[in-house]
């Protein structure tokens, strides 16, 4: 196989690893990466967290410079992708333009589902901020250095990493959750309780199984009418509801989109020549023999690492245990594999100051595991957990439960 | 903890330490990591360069040691971020074992 040029469409985390594993392997292949955004590829975790309360700085956050992108000869070009013909091989630009490929990798994210309550409140619908990348976070930014109160909207991780964010900056954040726990698609209910006591204590005011029922805005200040037939007011709300796979680039094209681009294991699409890698790929994963899509930071890398890997002819299935993270004030919250298909809940730990964790085990096997607790403390047993799932070994639940007994021991069985 | 000669500084006893432990090792207003490798030990920052989180609660993998908060990675026997978050690179600092006792030299 010889190819001369790869196109990346997106210029996110998946985008950014792809083309640096490709010129790991390839000095002389063409890469050139679509960028609707400003900047270069960077790094979207702490643009709810640390770039909010000032403890990084947005010019931070490239996971490569300029002059590694230049030294490279990574090309990237400032436009947005319009059309793609996947018959002819060529990308049109928002300026027309016609841009060959031999291979196309699409890394073009998720974006994020919005609240609309209906035409005659647009203005209520247009003035509610969302995450999605820079310039989202300076608005969140600068709302919060001028208003005191906030409704966030959605009780997932965004939704509370920016709540934990308000309340470090000494604001208050009332976080409406429509489901009964907090993070509620992912999260055991135990642990979601922890996060919900420890915003509460912070100032946060957590309202669950609670629905909008109207909003009204008058001399700056939203009353929103609740379910339970209470009104909150405040003066700035932000939603974070869920995203969806950003493929709008491709509805009504032959390739096959279901809940994202479906790929197989090796981030190959329905149309020949074509990946997709990230938050955007319905991926098939060998270990869990199912589809999945996942938005987390360790998937996006990895997933964009494996399709340079497959561009290149190397063949290799995509196998990682879904990880994913959240940081809230100073809890690290960790969670591996999957943890809704188990017939035993294990605890290890009993405190946040050393670490709570959960394990899910079916016949044996851990299936998956989810923990909290100060920052570093988890990490290892997740980590750990995360091995010995891939391995398949049976687990003693004693072994488990006691703190005392090093999870690495159980690898070496 | 006692200084010796030469500016080195004991951390601990050796007995009890397995391969792939951290000791933590804390010193004027600093904290470091010990590790043993099966060839020896090691010495580094005791902090994540990435964010500030003790590397003494993360997992040594061969002769790697991976972040507990976000699992950045970092080559311990010369302190190179090798895998993101983490991209600043650890100072390495030497380890002798003397006596039955771990000495670093800071």
């Amino acid at each position: 196989m010889s190819l001369k040029k790869i196109s990346i469409i997106g210029a996110g985390q998946a985008a950014a690893y792809a083309a640096n594993e490709i010129r790991k392997h390839d000095k002389e292949l063409g890469i050139t990466i679509f960028n609707e955004e400003n900047y270069l590829p960077y790094e979207r975790p702490p643009l709810s967290k640390d770039s909010i309360t000032n403890k990084k700085k947005y010019e931070e956050l490239s996971f490569f410079s300029k002059e590694f992108y230049n030294s490279e000869n990574i090309q990237f070009i400032n436009k947005s992708v319009k059309k793609v013909d996947f018959t002819n091989k060529t990308l049109i630009t928002n300026d027309a333009k016609l841009e060959p490929y031999d291979n196309l990798l699409i890394t073009t994210g998720s974006k994020n589902k919005k609240l609309n309550f209906g035409v005659d409140q647009q203005d209520i619908s247009d003035s509610i901020l969302y995450l999605r990348n820079i310039e989202d976070s300076k608005r969140i930014k600068e709302s919060i250095n001028t208003h005191k109160t906030f409704a966030i909207i959605g009780g997932g991780f965004i939704g509370l990493e920016v709540a934990s964010s308000i309340a470090q900056l000494g604001k208050k954040a009332y976080v409406i959750e429509m489901g009964q726990q907090l993070m509620g698609r992912v999260i055991p209910t135990q642990i979601a309780k922890l996060v919900s006591s420890y915003h509460e204590d912070k100032g946060n005011v957590i309202l669950l199984e609670t629905n909008i029922v109207s909003i009204e805005l008058k001399n700056s200040v939203y009353k929103i009418e609740l379910n339970n037939k209470s009104t909150l007011e405040v003066d700035f709300i932000i939603a974070g509801i869920g995203s969806k796979a950003n493929t709008d680039l491709f509805e009504n094209t032959s390739l096959n989109i279901n809940n994202g681009i479906v790929t197989d294991e090796f981030c190959r699409t329905s149309e020949e020549n074509v990946f997709a890698a990230g938050d955007v790929a319905n991926f098939f994963h060998p270990f869990y023999n199912m589809q999945m899509r996942l938005e987390s930071y360790q998937h996006a890398q990895n997933h964009g690492i494996a399709a340079a890997k497959n561009i290149l002819g190397q063949n290799l299935p995509y196998m990682h245990i879904p990880w994913m993270w959240s940081d809230q004030f100073d809890l690290n919250l960790q969670l591996i594999g999957l943890c809704n298909d188990f017939d035993q809940e294990i605890q290890r730990g009993n405190n946040l100051e050393e670490g709570i964790i959960y394990f899910f085990i079916k016949q044996k096997k851990i299936m998956g595991a989810c923990g909290i607790g100060k920052v570093g403390k988890v990490g290892r047993d997740i980590r750990l957990a995360g091995k010995i799932l891939e391995t398949k070994v049976d687990v003693d639940i004693d072994d488990i439960k006691n703190k005392e007994v090093k999870l690495s021991k159980l690898l070496k069985r | 903890m006692s200084e010796i000669n030469e500016g080195w500084l004991e951390v601990s006893e050796e007995a009890g330490i397995e391969v792939e432990d951290i000791v933590r090792f804390d010193h004027d207003n600093k904290t470091y990591c010990i590790y043993r490798l099966e060839d020896g030990y090691y010495a580094t920052d005791g902090l994540c360069t990435h964010e500030t989180v003790h590397l003494e609660d993360g997992l040594v993998i061969d002769d790697e040691i991976e972040c507990p908060m976000h699992q950045g990675i970092f080559k311990i026997k010369t302190g190179e971020a090798i895998s993101p978050p983490a991209c600043v690179d650890l100072k390495t600092y030497p380890v002798k074992v003397d006596n039955g006792k771990i000495f670093i030299k800071i």
